[in-house]
């Protein structure tokens, strides 16, 4: 479980004069579960690039914890990023031609953190996630069943925050809601912090907190009322 | 990661495949010219070794032993026959023979030779050595069964010799392979060839007449001018009291110092005397340059081969750049991404490299398999102890080339998976 603390954070990119993200200061405590809102382009990727330390920010300090990964190597990130973060993108990313099993075992198996544990969880996370059939090859399942491996594949290592862009918005809506709940029962089961980048209301009002972006600025951050009632 | 790689090839397992035949046929073009050059190299020099020193009339050395030594069918000038009795008897010569040539029989040279010629080319496979003006031995590539009657032709049947019709040779025994020229030939007695082509001993007071080749004159008619030849007649070896004209000598000095200076005594205004390596050797050197030219174009054609699957390789690598990132994004170590990259990449070129030294050995050995069942030499397809580096160069070469694509996959930026 971690907990975020932003500071003095300034993304620009050449060429553009307003800064694509730029942020003063932001807090997110541990175990809570945020919704990233906002219009397309309004920074919500370039925000989770930085958090998840995909891409750097050009100026201030980004906190998990206590660990500043702006301040980390490339490699360093890289590792920080495997051990701590759970990813879910919205086109799954999983490599056809391995087994559901196999794709969620690939990111560990690379960077060497491959145990008898690792393998036993990731049986039970596919089990969890309600895929019976864990030979079952990546291309022969249908897009909810490959983000519901995705779900798997993030939360294999235990992160302390599992991080989601748009992970419904590729899905019916069916595929869709059993996707969230996967994420929202899974997180407070492994009881991780949840950040998830969606523009879908459904997805965000379940969440405790939701915060909007607009041309990279923070411009509405509130507790959800429906949901903490 | 190797589970991973594996599956990577297979799902792209037509674009590898083609990869790979791509590597393996500039490879195999390589591999096959140096090999065939490399034998037939060999296989001549090989052929050449059973003949130390070689004296005929004086003309073209090359000439003298593309004809004795290949059994190349080509007009030689004619020494005096005392030439032999004279290396005969003199102490430095172990043995010598004489050879005439002229004659075929289906495409198989018909050599006029002396007995002690046959014992020294190689052991008799079956049947004996022959005894009379009408026997011959046959050599190991020559298809034909003992006691077939071969009715020699004057020169070459396809460039329009005539039939010999005075005599015709029983075949009586069989060489083993020597690996030379002469394995498809047929020899006969030397004094039956003086005798079919109208030289012998007891008509040669005009030795002057002799200067060409005798059966010029064939025109005036056949049989006329050719007194009967008896095939059973006993042969008389005594070289010194017959002595008509003679292509060529196969000379078996006693020593190497022998050899040196019998060639000296022996190159003279009426004889020429050849060491065969060294005029092969001679040979060689000019048609080096036609082998560097070869060699020039065949790594032309694996240069562009080599361009063009870097190209392939950076644009494959171009638009997997999401996926590359999407590796590096949940976790894996940009040295992860290396390896991948490298690892793939290598393993097609070396599958290729190998099998294309598979395909070039395979191709020039059906070449020289060609060859020698054309002349009878046989042509040894062989790798050297530096091919072995050779392969090495190329897997480091091709080593060095997956890195480029490797490093610009380890440089990408994971963000890449996050953008559409």
């Amino acid at each position: 479980m971690l907990g975020l603390q932003l500071a003095g954070i300034d993304v620009s990119f050449p060429g553009l004069a307003a800064p694509a993200l730029a942020i003063d200061s932001l807090s997110v405590t541990a175990g809570s579960r945020v919704a990233l809102t906002g219009a397309s382009g309004s920074g919500k990727s370039t925000l989770i690039s930085i958090l998840t330390g995909l891409e750097r920010a050009g100026q201030g300090r980004i906190l998990w914890d206590g660990v500043d990964i702006c301040a980390l190597s490339e490699g360093a990130r890289d590792r920080w990023r495997g051990a701590n973060i759970g990813l879910v993108l919205q086109d799954f990313h999983l490599f056809p031609g391995l087994s559901a099993l196999e794709n969620v075992l690939l990111p560990a198996r690379l960077s060497g953190a491959m145990t008898r544990d690792v393998g036993a969880r990731a049986e039970h996370l596919l089990q969890r996630v309600g895929l019976a059939r864990s030979t079952q090859m990546i291309e022969t399942m249908s897009r909810g069943e490959m983000q519901r491996v995705a779900i798997a594949r993030a939360l294999l290592r235990k992160p302390g925050v599992v991080i989601a862009d748009e992970p419904t918005a590729s899905l019916d809506s069916d595929a869709g809601d059993a996707v969230g709940d996967l994420l929202l029962e899974l997180s407070t089961e492994s009881g991780c912090t949840l950040i998830v980048a969606t523009h879908e209301l459904a997805l965000s009002r379940r969440m405790d907190r939701r915060i909007r972006l607009a041309a990279g600025r923070i411009v509405e951050d509130g507790v959800i009322e429906e949901r903490a009632a | 990661m190797i589970g991973f790689i594996l599956a990577d090839l297979r799902r792209l397992w037509a674009g590898s495949l083609v990869f790979v035949l791509l590597v393996a046929l500039a490879t195999a073009l390589g591999v096959a010219v140096t090999l065939q050059e490399r034998a037939l190299r060999l296989g001549s020099a090989r052929a050449a070794d059973k003949f130390d020193l070689v004296i005929g009339a004086p003309g073209s050395e090359t000439q003298l032993v593309l004809s004795s030594i290949f059994l190349q069918p080509s007009p030689l000038p004619l020494m005096e026959g005392t030439v032999l009795a004279r290396l005969l008897a003199d102490p430095r010569v172990a043995s010598a023979a004489p050879v005439g040539f002229g004659d075929s029989f289906g495409g198989y040279a018909v050599v006029g030779t002396s007995t002690g010629l046959v014992g020294e080319l190689e052991q008799l496979a079956e049947g004996r050595v022959f005894a009379t003006l009408g026997e011959a031995v046959a050599g190991a590539a020559v298809d034909l069964a003992l006691g077939y009657a071969v009715k020699p032709t004057h020169g070459l049947a396809e460039l329009g010799g005539h039939a010999h019709t005075e005599l015709a040779y029983r075949i009586v025994g069989r060489l083993k392979p020597t690996g030379t020229a002469w394995d498809r030939a047929i020899l006969v007695p030397m004094q039956a060839v003086w005798a079919l082509h109208g030289m012998a001993a007891a008509e040669h007071d005009d030795a002057d007449g002799h200067d060409d080749h005798p059966h010029d004159e064939t025109a005036s008619g056949a049989g006329g001018d050719h007194p009967h030849i008896d095939a059973d007649a006993a042969l008389d070896e005594d070289w010194s009291k017959a002595t008509p004209g003679l292509p060529a000598i196969l000379v078996k000095p006693k020593s190497i110092a022998d050899a040196y200076k019998l060639r000296q005594d022996y190159r003279s205004n009426t004889t020429l005397a050849v060491f065969p390596g060294e005029v092969l050797t001679n040979l060689y050197a000019t048609l080096g340059d036609a082998k560097r030219v070869l060699v020039g174009v065949t790594t032309g054609a694996q240069v562009l081969v080599a361009a063009a699957i870097l190209l392939v390789t950076i644009l494959h690598v171009g638009q997997r750049r999401r996926q590359i990132g999407a590796l590096r994004a949940f976790g894996a170590p940009r040295t992860a991404v290396f390896v991948i990259v490298w690892s793939e990449l290598f393993a097609l070129i070396a599958a290729g490299v190998l099998s294309g030294f598979a395909l070039g050995f395979g191709a020039a050995k059906f070449i020289a398999g060609y060859l020698s069942g054309e002349s009878g030499v046989a042509m040894p397809v062989m790798f050297a102890a530096g091919d072995g580096f050779l392969v090495f160069a190329i897997l480091a070469f091709a080593g060095c080339l997956a890195m480029l694509p490797a490093v610009l996959a380890y440089r990408q930026s994971p963000a890449a998976a996050l953008r559409a």
